[in-house]
Parts: structure tokens; C-alpha cells; sequence
């Protein structure tokens, strides 16, 4: 078990190493130039070189790199060009809202995609299946952002039930905390519970279809004992595979549910760092991505373990 | 087979509570304290301030908070915008234009106690030339500044510049810091000013300001201002109508005539002092023949443009400065006539021509008037291939001259040297299209340093003819700013230069 952890970490910093290089390298690439952007449309010469040479643009790509990557090892994420304050501090600031709404999201999108799924799985072709499946096509078509607008309106202007945006911290007031998690969390948490809906669904279909199953049926197992321990075991390891994919999906930002409910998550951050192509704020919010993904990642594979112990990390 | 599913179902949301309570997470708050006095004022603004370094940053939502924590020399009037005292009480020039002297408040202090004096400007402005920041291309022409004693400034120039209260005074850019201020605080997220704000908090879900008791203007009202930053108009206007915030400025402009009507809140508009343009590149051929460009102008219908842009609350215009302003010059050449440009493209020879029209999606409304722009010249022959940029390419584009034509605007400006003089004089640093007149350089250069201001206004109105006559902007519309507050706000006055300031706001 160490070893294997030892070996994924030193894998991980591999994947960190080469997904640093690939975003350097995309961001240099793509045309605009912040500087350029950071001035806007009042153009200065003087003013322009001033800034260049403030954030280092003038230096040669490899030594900016070198530069970036010996300051980052050392958890020196560098300094935002556009808001003059350290990456890290930015990012860490907007990690809270981000992690609540993925959390709950995901929350949202079990409570949803468990039950329907495995009563459509068990009841195939019934009533019950067809909505649930008709359900879960419209959960996936239907634009979150219009799901978001349509909640406001209705939840907080109309029937005032709920703020209409905004973000509360939970050390802040948990109460408010949650008023402020619920719209959101219930429209980003619909879409991917649409998408995990169809996984449960067939993931199940398919365990209840295995000789296992049809074996422990024929040696007279209680129904809800081959349902538990035989269906609902295996059905659920590509279940947990595909909820943790959402996880780190979610964890990176949901851009435009964040936009539509003032969220002050990572996503707009990332989105406004390319759309001023601030490099040392862009660079730093993908590189916190992978590391979601890869963390994500190796938490589903010791669930996978403990569900499964036919898989041991040997 | 059929299979139980209560258990089943039991089972499954076992497994999501259990995930739910798993989910916690370790947030650090700022709490947050109303100062008491006059209540807590919300607005909500449209996006979140960049930094809050009034020297270097250039963001409008920067501005909006800034506005309420710093003073500057003289301050914009609300009704002409013509400047007005604040932390200096009077100035005058000598014969030559040479030295102006300000005089200064004795009685202000900045929000941490310590007292303003003469030092504290000469220390800002030495800030802005010295650091090169961005608004050292608005004292060019200054080649000193001097504390005689503690409440009078001295600028000795080089050459007159007339428009010199509005390089110290137009916008809080040139906010007045104290002495020191930047080795002291991180003014990228600190504020140190004279304004009736403190700024008490700034985190990414709001920035919130308190009260200064010792602010040496008459408010303020209110205890709190709490900005909080909504970017979705339909989510801001909700939240002003749930009464969740007291007043946003953004409100999408589609709904201003049914919210006009009465609806628990007020909405008002006016004229701003922006404008959007059109430029044609002189460089590129058949745009470089002056027929050409007349044709366009004479083809554009500039009253759908309008609705087009901001659904009929943006006012035509075929300059650049807005009717309320005392720079206004009323001239307008150009009436849509089809037949007339179709003439003038037959004249010069001219048929089959194909314009790209740079536009960008970071300002969507040059995206929708470039669909009337292309339906208008389409008429008369010319295909317009709309080309929507990301807003750093379009820049960079602009930049390189790789363009046929393109839209945009200039926001903020106050004096015409702002709105003429880098964009129209030949080798102006705006001067994208390429237009280059000996004349109009001679206008735009005598206005630059004439004392009298009717004379400078004539030579302005002059430049201005020229340069509509010639097409080097293809001036369209003035955008109205739209603004939108509770019926439990009283006090607060609309500008025509989109400064928000809450210093005389009250809640009832």
C-alpha cells in the first residue's frame, strides 16, 4: 500500500511537471499580449515598456519558465499581473466557494442519479424507467444557464424563498451558508446528476445480469440480500469512477452557473485570468486543476479497494 | 423478474447522506460589522475590482469602489462637468500658463489619522511620472512640482495646458495618496485616503467600506457601503427588486422602459460622456478614397445602430462629445441617404468591395451593431465580413494595422483634448486608421495649449468638422448610463461620467 502511494505521488509529479510545460507553452502561444490589454485602448509607449519590464515579459521564454518553475517548487505561485497580489492568495481566497458548491453539487447529483438509476435498472421498461430515462435526457439538453435563471426567478423573486446570489462563508454563518448553496447546487448538481443517472442505470442493468447474480437468485438468497451484496457492490465501482471525473470537473470551476449566481469560484477566476491573459494567475489555476484531478483520482482508486477486494494496491 | 426496491433505495441514499456529511469544508470569513450611523448600503456592481492601487489599475469596478474612499485635487461637476474644489479650494495661473498654484484644504486628514498637506500631493503626483504609471502621459508637459508651504502646490510647465484640471481632477486615478503610501501599504488591496470611506474588507465575494467620522465633506449617511459583484443583469435586478441589494448599475437596458413604469424600484438614465466609432483603415485601399468613406457614412442608419447597441437608451451623435456638455458642438452632416452614397462609391470607381469589421465580444454591442452596419452598407454594395475577436487579439490587430475596419469606443474622457487630440493628430498614439491632416493638427495642437476657453472651444469645434467631414471616426452614439436603486434610497444623484459616489446616499 505505501509503495503504491509512493508510486503514484511520484507519478503525479510527473503529470504536474508536464502539464506546467504544455500551459506555459499554450498561454505564450496564443495571440494577446496582456500588457497590451492591461492598458486597454489608451496606448502609451512609454508606459507599455515600463510594464513589460515590471512583470518580466522582456526576459526569454525558457528563462521565464526556469524563473516560474524554481519560485513554484517552492509553493511561489508568482504574482497576478492584473490585480498586483500573490496567485496563491488569490486562488486560496476563492477555494472555499468553489469546494462547497462542488461538494454539495456532487451531493445533489447522488441523491438524483442512486434512486433513479437503480429503479430504472430494476424496473426496466416500466413507467418508472421511461421517466427516469426521459428525465435524465432533458437534465443533460436543457443549458444550466437558463436552469439557473428560470431558479432564481422563481425561488427568489417570485416565491422569495431564497437570495438570489451571492456567496456566504460557512465559518461566516452556516445557516446563510447553506440559503446561498442551495440554488446553485441544485441546477449544477441536476446536470451531472443527469449524467450519472445513465451510469447507475446501466452499470446495474449489467450486474443483474451476470452469472453471479442469476447464481445467487438460484441458490435461494433473499431478493434484498442479492440486491445489496451481490447488484449493488458491483454496480457501483463505474458508478464511483465516473462520480469522482464529475468531482474534479466540478472542483475546477463551473463557469457559468458561478457567473449567473455571482459565485466567486475558481472557475470565473481561471476565465477572467485567459480573458486578460494574466500568465502567472492562468498558470497557476490549471496547474491547481491537475492536481484535483490527480488527488480525485487517487481517492477513487482506494475506494476501489475497499468496494472491490478483488483490486488491492499492491 | 421483478426486484424489491425499497431496500434498494434505502440503501442508495444511505450512501448520499453519508457523502453529505463528509461534506464540510474550512473557509476562512472576514466578518463583517455594520459601522452603525445610517445603515448598511448594498450595491451591486458588475464585476469584481482588479486591484485597488487607483494609480495602476484600470478597471471601471475598481473606480466604482476608489470613488468612495479617495479625493482628488478638484472633483467633476455632477450637472456640467466642468471641475469643481475638493481637496484644493482655489488655483490660478500665471500670465504665461506656465505655473498654476492650488491652493489646499487645511482641515482633512486620511482615514489613518494622519493630516493632509502639500507634501501628500507632490508625493502622488511625483509617484505617477516617476513610476511611469499609467497616467504619467497626462503630465507630460509638467517639469516640476514643489510644496512652497503646507497648503499650496505649485506645477511648473512646459508648455500651457489648459486642460490641467482635468489631468488632476477628471477621474480617481489620480487620487491623492499619502505621503509614502506605497512602501507603507499593499495598495493593490489596502487603501489609505480622504474620502468619506474607509475600506474595511475586500475579499472575492465583496468588498465592504465603513463610515469616516472625520471626513471633511458633510456625509456620510450611511454606515456601511457593501459591494458585492453580480455579472449576470438578470441576477443583479433580481436582487435589487428582492431588496437583497439597494442599487446596481447593472440592469439589462431591455427592461429599463417596463421598470420606468413603476415597480418598487427607481431606474434612471443619461447620456454618458462614452461614445462608439467606426474607423476605416486609411492604408487600405478603396478606404483610403474619401468618397468611399462618405459613402459609408452616408449609408449607416445610425438610429437602429442606436437601438441596435442599447434598445433605443443610446442617443445618436455625430461627434464625440455628448449634448450636455459645455464641448458639445452641434454638427451633424451626415443624413442616411442610399441612393446619394451609392452614387458617390459609382463615382469613384469603386464596386465589388468587401470591408472585414474587426469587432469583440468584450464589448457585445459591437457585435450586434456590426449585424445592422453590414445590413446598411450591404445596400449599397459593400459585403461586410464581420470578424469577432477576442478583445487581446482585436487589440493586437488594431495595433498592427491588420484591419479594414473596425468598431469601438472611448469612455471617460471629460475634456476634447481626450476626445480629439491622440486619436486625430497625425502621429497620435490612437491613431489606428492612419488619418493624417496638416490642418487639423494645427487646430488640435493650438487647442491643446489655449488659455481661453471660448477661443479653445472654437478651435475644437473646428478640428471636429474636419475630422467628420474627412471620416477619420465614424462617429455613431453616445450610450446612456443606466442606474437603478430602491425606493428606500434617497439622495443619490446620477453622472453622466459613471463615478458612483455614495456620499450623500441615505436609506429611509
Amino acid at each position: 500500500m505505501t509503495r503504491y502511494l509512493v508510486r503514484r505521488l511520484g507519478q503525479a509529479v510527473v503529470v504536474l511537471f508536464g502539464v506546467s510545460v504544455a500551459v506555459f507553452s499554450i498561454i505564450h502561444l496564443v495571440p494577446g499580449d496582456p500588457v497590451r490589454l492591461a492598458l486597454g485602448t489608451r496606448f502609451n509607449q512609454q508606459t507599455y515598456d515600463a510594464l513589460v519590464a515590471r512583470a518580466g515579459l522582456d526576459d526569454p521564454l525558457i528563462a521565464q519558465y526556469v524563473n516560474w518553475l524554481g519560485n513554484a517548487v517552492r509553493g511561489d505561485l508568482g504574482v497576478s499581473f492584473r490585480s498586483g497580489q500573490p496567485v496563491t492568495d488569490l486562488i486560496l481566497e476563492r477555494l472555499p466557494a468553489t469546494m462547497s458548491l462542488a461538494l454539495a453539487a456532487i451531493v445533489v447529483a447522488l441523491l438524483i442519479a442512486l434512486p433513479l438509476g437503480l429503479v430504472s435498472a430494476l424496473r426496466p421498461r416500466s413507467a418508472v424507467d421511461y421517466v427516469a430515462t426521459f428525465a435524465s435526457q432533458a437534465g443533460l439538453s436543457i443549458p444550466d444557464f437558463w436552469l439557473a435563471i428560470v431558479a432564481i426567478l422563481l425561488f427568489s423573486l417570485t416565491l422569495g424563498w431564497l437570495p438570489s446570489s451571492g456567496y456566504v462563508p460557512l465559518t461566516d454563518d452556516p445557516v446563510e451558508w447553506a440559503r446561498h448553496l442551495v440554488l446553485p447546487a441544485v441546477v449544477v448538481g441536476t446536470v451531472s446528476g443527469a449524467i450519472l443517472t445513465r451510469f447507475v442505470r446501466s452499470s446495474a442493468l449489467e450486474a443483474l445480469s451476470q452469472d453471479y447474480t442469476r447464481t445467487a437468485r438460484a441458490k435461494g438468497l433473499p431478493a434484498r440480500t442479492v440486491i445489496n451484496r451481490h447488484v449493488l457492490r458491483n454496480a457501483l465501482v463505474p458508478v464511483i469512477t465516473v462520480t469522482g471525473i464529475q468531482l474534479a470537473y466540478l472542483l475546477s470551476g463551473v463557469v457559468v452557473v458561478e457567473v449567473v449566481f455571482a459565485w466567486q469560484g475558481l472557475g470565473q477566476l481561471a476565465l477572467q485570468a485567459v480573458e486578460t491573459r494574466d500568465y502567472p494567475l492562468l498558470q497557476g489555476a490549471v496547474l491547481l486543476f491537475a492536481v484535483f484531478f490527480l488527488v480525485v483520482n487517487l481517492i477513487v482508486d482506494l475506494i476501489y479497494a475497499v468496494v472491490d477486494p478483488r483490486i488491492s494496491h499492491r | 423478474m421483478r426486484w424489491p426496491i425499497r431496500r434498494a433505495l434505502t440503501v442508495a441514499l444511505g450512501a448520499a447522506l453519508v457523502a453529505a456529511s463528509a461534506c464540510s469544508d474550512d473557509d476562512e470569513g472576514v466578518p463583517v460589522d455594520g459601522a452603525g450611523g445610517g445603515g448598511d448600503f448594498v450595491a451591486a456592481i458588475s464585476a469584481q475590482p482588479d486591484q485597488l492601487d487607483p494609480h495602476q489599475t484600470t478597471a471601471y469596478a475598481s473606480f466604482q469602489v476608489l470613488e468612495n474612499v479617495y479625493d482628488t485635487l478638484v472633483v467633476p461637476d455632477p450637472e456640467d462637468l466642468t471641475f469643481e474644489p475638493a481637496l484644493a479650494t482655489e488655483w490660478e495661473t500665471s500670465d504665461d500658463g506656465l505655473t498654476w498654484t492650488f491652493t489646499l484644504r487645511d482641515d482633512v486628514t486620511f482615514h489613518d489619522g494622519s493630516e493632509f498637506d502639500a507634501d501628500d500631493v507632490v508625493y502622488t503626483f511625483r509617484r505617477i511620472i516617476d513610476d511611469e504609471l499609467q497616467n504619467a502621459y497626462r503630465f507630460a508637459t509638467v517639469s516640476d512640482i514643489t510644496a512652497p508651504d503646507a497648503t499650496t502646490v505649485e506645477f511648473e510647465l512646459s508648455e500651457p495646458t489648459p486642460n490641467l484640471l482635468d489631468h488632476v481632477g477628471s477621474y480617481k486615478g489620480v487620487a491623492i495618496l499619502p505621503e509614502g503610501a506605497a512602501d507603507d501599504l499593499d495598495l493593490a488591496t489596502e487603501a489609505n485616503g480622504t474620502g468619506p470611506f474607509t475600506l474595511a474588507s475586500s475579499t472575492a465575494s465583496g468588498i465592504t467600506l465603513e463610515a469616516f467620522d472625520d471626513y471633511w465633506g458633510d456625509g456620510p449617511e450611511v454606515g456601511s457601503v457593501e459591494f458585492q459583484f453580480i455579472s449576470e443583469p438578470t441576477t443583479a435586478l433580481t436582487a435589487l427588486e428582492t431588496g437583497e441589494v439597494h442599487w446596481t448599475d447593472n440592469i439589462p437596458p431591455q427592461r429599463v422602459e417596463e421598470l420606468e413604469g413603476g415597480s418598487g424600484v427607481t431606474v434612471e438614465t443619461v447620456p454618458s460622456v462614452d461614445y462608439w466609432y467606426m474607423a476605416t483603415n486609411f492604408a487600405v485601399p478603396p478606404f483610403d478614397q474619401a468618397e468611399v468613406r462618405e459613402a459609408i457614412a452616408l449609408a449607416l442608419d445610425r438610429e437602429a445602430i442606436a437601438d441596435a447597441a442599447q434598445f433605443g437608451l443610446a442617443t445618436v451623435n455625430q461627434t464625440a462629445i455628448p449634448e450636455d456638455s459645455f464641448w458639445y458642438h452641434d454638427y451633424a452632416p451626415y443624413e442616411r441617404d442610399v441612393d446619394a452614397a451609392q452614387q458617390l462609391l459609382d463615382d469613384a470607381g469603386v464596386s465589388d468591395v468587401t470591408m472585414g469589421l474587426m469587432v469583440t465580444d468584450e464589448y457585445p454591442e459591437t457585435v450586434e451593431v456590426a449585424q445592422v452596419i453590414a445590413a446598411n452598407l450591404g445596400e449599397i454594395g459593400i459585403t461586410v465580413d464581420i470578424q469577432t475577436e477576442q478583445f487581446s487579439t482585436w487589440l493586437d490587430r488594431q495595433g498592427q494595422g491588420d484591419f479594414d475596419a473596425f468598431m469601438l469606443g472611448w469612455l471617460g474622457n471629460l475634456d476634447p483634448y481626450g476626445y480629439y487630440h491622440s486619436q486625430h493628430i497625425c502621429d497620435g498614439e490612437n491613431n489606428y486608421q492612419g488619418y493624417c491632416d496638416p490642418e487639423t493638427d494645427q487646430l488640435l495642437d493650438d487647442a491643446a495649449t489655449e488659455e481661453d476657453e471660448d477661443a479653445r472651444k472654437q478651435l475644437y469645434d473646428e478640428a471636429a468638422e474636419r475630422i467628420v467631414d474627412a471620416n477619420s471616426y465614424i462617429y455613431l452614439y453616445n450610450p446612456s448610463v443606466v442606474q437603478g436603486w430602491g425606493e428606500d434610497v434617497e439622495g443619490y444623484e446620477i453622472r453622466a461620467d459613471r463615478a458612483i459616489n455614495f456620499e450623500t446616499v441615505s436609506l429611509s
